[in-house]
């Protein structure tokens, strides 16, 4: 699902176990992937700063179902701004519980430091490789990407990993340029559900408190 | 956004939310020790004693904090509309077109730039004493400025900010120690008594007081930070303006108590002569006869830490204005971008590190003076600068809220904003008048115009490129203003 290559893109699973990304920024970026998910089952939609349940019907998945079942019983909140505040609080707990339970994730708590992030370790290099190989390998490739995809190197983009993707520096600018044609061609849903990520992202540099 | 009170009932959501809401205090917090009370009371304060030879400072302050109470009614009200709260240039773009607010967004970014840059000269000044008492050996300034170089580049491409506790407890410990050292001077009053000279509004009708009003002005800086955390505090409407009126009545309260304390243990007649021999040394000297050297050995490190957390604040306040004009496009995208691991500004943080570098290393090549012509003149030309965005946002209050109304009481809209406005036209034209006093030099002297200078420059090269972008770029354009937000403007618009 969305978040869940989310996740095993801006964590580091087979090697560290550490954040490639400030966790902050994974946070509201796993809250975007989230609605995300919703998104493109169609259960939400998202126009403009608006967000609203177009269908309440289940995912059988007990995180998106949450999500979900969360979005429609509070239906005077409908800015995408409050969802992803509201989802960012959980969603690195959510998400990551979801992929330990597919058996694909293993969580090492710290041992002296309570208060340190936990490590995260992959089961399976293969499948933790896949969703940034996959981006990585249409971007300079220039291959056309589903809409699972777009959203997710939208997402990717919107939280300024695109760079930690495209690995080698002389593929960057290809990559981005390809990257903007594929963005405009998404749809509109995704589109502005990941600049609402991209400018929550961006006001948290700016209202980071010192 | 949500409010922390919902109307029916319990709401999970907004309860969640408000969870770790900021309250008025906090706030408060936050802007004063990015203000660093101590670095204004033992740097600026008496190096402007020395540099203008006039005394009105500290009744100065206290006109000053009244204006910006005025004024900070109509911004407060004007910031709940604005995208990017945090900036003079938003409101500059909102509310007298986008040409001004990218003219006012370069005015800021050398205006900040100048104060950061400014702090390091301090800094080496402040901490030579220490250096020469626990290691023996004085070390050249620039070294010791060097070395908080350094740190302040790496904690500001590392994102390491320092810890908010910690920032609290250096603030109160600043806080104590001025009070200390201000009860001290008024309990041994020096040769004219408790005269209350310098704080009668007659020593504000003296030649030159124009410098005191900039003076006063980057004392205040810091206090518009406020607004930026509404999307964080407990009910904007409240926390917001509490805490902007709260910091300008503490930060004048403080400094006009502070500055006027020293004149009374020195003299009125004495100060200008006792800080032009002391320099940054001044309270320091003058508290060493009455309180001992334990205590004064702490305030000399509670000021050089003070300087470096001011560093720090000025640092990631410059390197955020990059990043927002980067979000907007009016900068190369990469000003935009943040990195990875920490989620810091990296390009704006490593343009401002290699600004500071490039101004410390030519001071020490030419052999200046880092008190008086680095952190005192980068000072006043940033406290310049400030007053100058201050006063262009005056004007943008009443433009903005003349054209929307936005449901705010005429005393938000037009009662308060007009008069702060007309002070603050008072308040640049006397300080343009007055530049050379600002910087002790004789009238006519180069630098009394070439500062002033500068700001107009950018100003009409920022108008000129904001018309390049207006007939190139119009998407960007049409984005000036909007911050972090820029990229939720829909393409139909763009």
């Amino acid at each position: 699902m969305l978040a869940d290559d989310f996740f095993l893109i801006v964590w580091d699973t087979t090697g560290t176990g550490k954040p490639r990304l400030y966790v902050p920024g994974i946070a509201l970026g796993l809250a975007g992937a989230l609605l995300g998910e919703l998104v493109l089952e169609e259960r939400v939609t998202v126009r403009g700063v608006r967000l609203q349940v177009a269908d309440r019907q289940p995912l059988r998945e007990y995180v998106a179902d949450r999500v979900l079942a969360d979005i429609g019983n509070s239906p005077q909140h409908t800015e995408v701004r409050t969802w992803l505040a509201y989802f960012a609080q959980r969603a690195l707990p959510d998400v990551t519980g979801r992929l330990i339970r597919a058996g694909l994730l293993e969580r090492e708590r710290p041992k002296v430091l309570k208060r340190k992030q936990s490590r995260y370790f992959s089961t399976e290099f293969g499948q933790a490789v896949w969703p940034s190989t996959r981006l990585r390998l249409s971007l300079v490739r220039w291959q056309p990407l589903t809409t699972h995809d777009m959203a997710l190197a939208a997402l990717v983009d919107a939280c300024g990993m695109t760079d930690s993707v495209v690995e080698d520096p002389a593929n960057r600018q290809d990559a981005r340029r390809y990257l903007t044609t594929v963005l405009a061609a998404m749809p509109q849903p995704l589109r502005d559900l990941s600049s609402h990520v991209s400018a929550a992202v961006g006001d948290a540099v700016l209202t980071y408190r010192t | 956004m949500p409010t922390a009170h919902s109307r029916t009932g319990p709401d999970p959501v907004s309860g969640a939310l408000a969870a770790d809401r900021l309250g008025a205090p906090s706030v408060v917090y936050f802007v004063l020790s990015a203000a660093a009370p101590l670095t204004v009371v033992a740097g600026v304060v008496t190096t402007a004693y020395a540099v203008t030879g006039i005394t009105g400072l500290p009744v100065a302050f206290l006109a000053v904090g009244l204006v910006l109470a005025l004024f900070a009614v109509g911004y407060v009200a004007m910031a709940r509309h604005m995208a990017n709260a945090g900036a003079f240039y938003t409101y500059i773009s909102r509310g007298l077109g986008r040409p001004a607010g990218i003219a006012a967004a370069w005015v800021a970014l050398i205006a900040y730039n100048a104060l950061q840059v400014g702090l390091y000269g301090a800094f080496g000044a402040a901490a030579i004493p220490l250096v020469e008492r626990w290691a023996g050996v004085t070390p050249p300034w620039w070294t010791l400025s060097l070395v908080a170089w350094a740190l302040v580049a790496l904690f500001g491409v590392m994102r390491v900010d320092l810890n908010g506790r910690l920032l609290a407890v250096l603030l109160t410990a600043e806080v104590a120690v001025i009070l200390l050292f201000d009860a001290a001077d008024l309990f041994a009053p020096g040769p004219a008594g408790l005269s209350a000279q310098t704080l009668s509004p007659a020593a504000l009708f003296v030649p030159g007081v124009g410098a005191l009003l900039v003076i006063a002005t980057l004392g205040f800086v810091g206090f518009e930070s406020a607004v930026v955390f509404s999307e964080e505090s407990r009910d904007p409407r409240r926390t917001v303006p509490i805490s902007t009126y709260a910091a300008v009545a503490i930060i004048a309260g403080l400094y006009a108590l502070s500055a006027w304390a020293m004149t009374v243990a020195i003299g009125p007649g004495n100060i200008v002569e006792t800080a032009r021999r002391d320099g940054a040394e001044t309270i320091f000297v003058i508290a060493t006869g009455q309180l001992g050297s334990v205590v004064v050995d702490i305030a000399r490190v509670l000021f050089v830490t003070s300087l470096f957390a001011a560093m720090i604040s000025f640092h990631n306040t410059t390197a955020r204005y990059f990043f927002a004009l980067g979000r907007e496009r009016v900068l190369p995208a990469a000003f935009g971008r943040t990195r990875p691991r920490t989620g810091a500004p990296k390009a704006g943080s490593i343009a401002q590190s290699v600004l500071g570098l490039v101004v410390i290393v030519l001071y020490a090549v030419l052999g200046l003076d880092p008190l008086v012509q680095l952190f005192f003149y980068g000072g006043a030309f940033g406290g310049f600068g400030v007053l100058l965005l201050v006063f262009a946002t005056s004007i943008a209050v009443i433009a903005f809220f003349s054209r929307e109304p936005s449901g705010e009481s005429v005393t938000r809209r037009l009662i308060a904003p007009v008069p702060a406005a007309v002070a603050l036209a008072v308040m640049v034209s006397l300080a343009v008048s007055n530049f050379s006093t600002l910087l002790g030099v004789e009238k006519g002297h180069p630098l009394a115009w070439v500062l002033p200078t500068v700001y107009a420059a950018a100003a009409v090269v920022g108008l000129v490129w904001a018309l390049v972008l207006r007939a190139g770029q119009p998407g960007v354009y049409s984005r000036v203003g909007m911050g972090a937000k820029a990229v939720t403007v829909p393409e139909a618009v763009r």
